[in-house]
């Protein structure tokens, strides 16, 4: 579905990113991980158009879409949540997953302005979207509270929502569970199994590794900006470079 | 559910109403006296006016330092197309304003990029720039230094001769302008004009081509402020260059934050609230431009959202009270 073709992303003269090459395959979730700085987030910002890669592309259903815009690469299929928390904080709860709809609604600037019959009716018709949505994450009793008044956990639920209502086919989660607590964590993983039944493919960079190994089907470890080894959960964890990497030593 | 989220209490809907009828009745209780219809004539264009630039600022977030520039363009535009081609005053005053939404949008398609103190510095230079076409205009199309005349206002031959008719139409403009602001921020544009101002890259990542938006917001409010400055010369019948200066920009985006952002009652809170300011301050002589900055100050230190923020907080905090009160049943 994803594939990344050598992505070089550079700073000055530091190489966040060094010649990462991942497939994502369709319908299952795969992880990328490793140690704190290894150029992860870098890597998703690449692929959801915040940064143009130096080098490198990124294919997208057979179509390139490395450079281009992030509301481009929105529409081509792929959304996101954000490492940092990203809502629109004093818009409601119910907006924001409106706002997630956008790509997706078709009225224009004129039949907004002069609210047509049509219009009338696809925004009813959101309305109700929006509200399924936020039951799909377990947040319809917050529909009208501002977005930054929920706890932390239920912002992240919120961005989730919020970017499943642009009905990807891939989404990019990037740290999902962080500040969850444990209950909330698996909460969250009954959440991803159902996000996977809709069709959606996943690929999350996450910290948890007991969420991680749990529920991705494939892994993807980065290191100081390159990729040190790709497989599935237990081949992971049995890799000596791997533990290397995260524990140290010799 | 559908009641709840469309968030319609019966309060809300009688508000509107209540306020077309005490406003239809103003030029009943004022009889005989010329000045306050005057006044009440320039607040409703003034009204006009503002909401434009709340479209932009209140809720796309977007500064602008420039919009007399658009005022100027609406009044010179439909003036001289009255004056020149004799062209019927309502058909000019759209033209204008459709001409000073093109100017806007131009403008914004470079200024898109800028941000909060850069964009004011932009759209500074933009009013300094229309300012300076106006008093040293191709032709002396603008008349320059000496203002330019014009019609008082007549739709299909019928004269808007008194301040009492044209309050009427002054009227119908304001219902007909934040009718069509009510509907256009409560929709898919509205929300991603807010998207834009509360997290532009968010805004950007969730499928908003941010800067299309923000073409829209500066094209949709230099129409409103244009069709303001329109309605303006077709009341006076007469402008000066000297009208369209900065403080003229400023005295809108004092209005603004002096009534709230971000609303349809913000603005028109500021703008008569600002607008009676300086005329009863008038008395002052000498001190009026003293104490009418101090009041400013006041307020906009004090009530950080404006007049209207300031009400609804007051509001919030009655109405939490009387919900206690009855078992907190009221309170959602």
């Amino acid at each position: 579905m994803l594939t990344t073709d050598k992505v070089t992303v550079k700073f000055g003269g530091l190489t966040a990113v060094n010649q990462v090459s991942v497939h994502v395959e369709a319908h299952r979730i795969t992880g990328l991980i490793g140690p704190n700085g290894a150029g992860k987030t870098t890597f998703f910002n690449c692929i959801s158009g915040v940064y143009r890669p130096n080098s490198g592309s990124v294919i997208f259903e057979g179509n390139h879409i490395e450079g281009k815009k992030p509301y481009q690469v929105n529409r081509a299929g792929i959304s996101r949540t954000y490492q940092i928390i990203n809502l629109f904080k004093k818009m409601n709860v119910l907006e924001n997953v409106l706002v997630g709809m956008h790509p997706r609604l078709k009225s224009g600037y004129l039949s907004d302005m002069f609210r047509t019959p049509s219009q009338r009716r696809e925004e009813k018709a959101a309305y109700e979207r929006a509200y399924e949505w936020l039951k799909f994450v377990d947040l319809q009793d917050h529909a009208l509270d501002p977005a930054g008044s929920l706890s932390y956990g239920k912002q992240r639920l919120l961005e989730i929502a919020r970017s499943l209502a642009s009905t990807p086919k891939l989404i990019l989660l990037d740290e999902p569970a962080a500040g969850m607590n444990s209950k909330e964590k698996e909460e969250l993983d009954e959440l991803l199994k159902r996000i996977l039944e809709l069709g959606v493919t996943v690929l999350m960079v996450e910290h948890d590794m007991k969420l991680v190994m749990g529920i991705c089907h494939y892994l993807n470890v980065l290191s100081e900006g390159k990729l040190l080894a790709k497989g599935t959960p237990s081949e992971i964890q049995n890799n000596p470079d791997v533990i290397q990497a995260y524990l140290g030593g010799e | 559910m559908q009641k709840s989220l469309a968030n319609n209490s019966l309060g809300k809907k009688l508000i509107a109403p209540i306020a077309i009828l005490l406003a239809l009745g103003m030029p009943l209780y004022v009889r005989g006296a010329e000045y306050p219809l005057m006044l009440a004539c320039i607040i409703q264009l003034y009204v006009v006016a503002v909401s434009g630039l709340d479209i932009l600022f209140g809720y796309c977030g977007q500064i602008s330092l420039g919009h007399a520039a658009f005022y100027a363009i609406g009044a010179y535009g439909s003036a001289i197309l009255h004056n020149n081609l004799g062209l019927p005053i309502l058909f000019t005053m759209f033209v204008a304003a459709t001409l000073a939404a093109l100017v806007g949008a131009v403008l914004a398609i470079p200024a898109s990029k800028l941000v909060f103190h850069f964009l004011s510095l932009a759209t500074v230079a933009f009013g300094e720039i229309v300012y300076q076409f106006i008093v040293h205009s191709p032709g002396g199309i603008t008349k320059d230094f000496n203002g330019i005349f014009s019609a008082r206002l007549s739709i299909f031959g019928f004269e808007f001769s008194t301040y009492r008719l044209w309050y009427y139409f002054g009227l119908a403009c304001v219902i007909v302008f934040l009718t069509a602001k009510y509907f256009l921020v409560h929709s898919k544009t509205g929300r991603a004009f807010t998207a834009i101002r509360e997290n532009s890259h968010a805004a950007n990542g969730m499928g908003i081509n941010v800067r299309k938006y923000k073409v829209m917001a500066f094209a949709t409010s230099a129409f409103y402020t244009a069709f303001a400055g329109a309605m303006y010369i077709h009341l006076v019948g007469y402008v000066h260059p000297d009208t369209f200066l900065r403080k003229q920009s400023v005295l809108f985006l004092t209005m603004l934050l002096f009534g709230g952002t971000g609303s349809l009652t913000g603005p028109i809170l500021g703008v008569i609230s600002v607008e009676l300011l300086i005329e009863s301050l008038r008395v002052l002589q000498d001190y009026q431009g003293f104490v009418y900055g101090i009041l400013l100050l006041i307020v906009i230190v004090a009530l950080p959202g404006g007049l209207f923020g300031g009400f609804k907080n007051v509001w919030n905090l009655l109405a939490g009270r009387l919900g206690k009160r009855r078992g907190g049943a009221g309170a959602c």
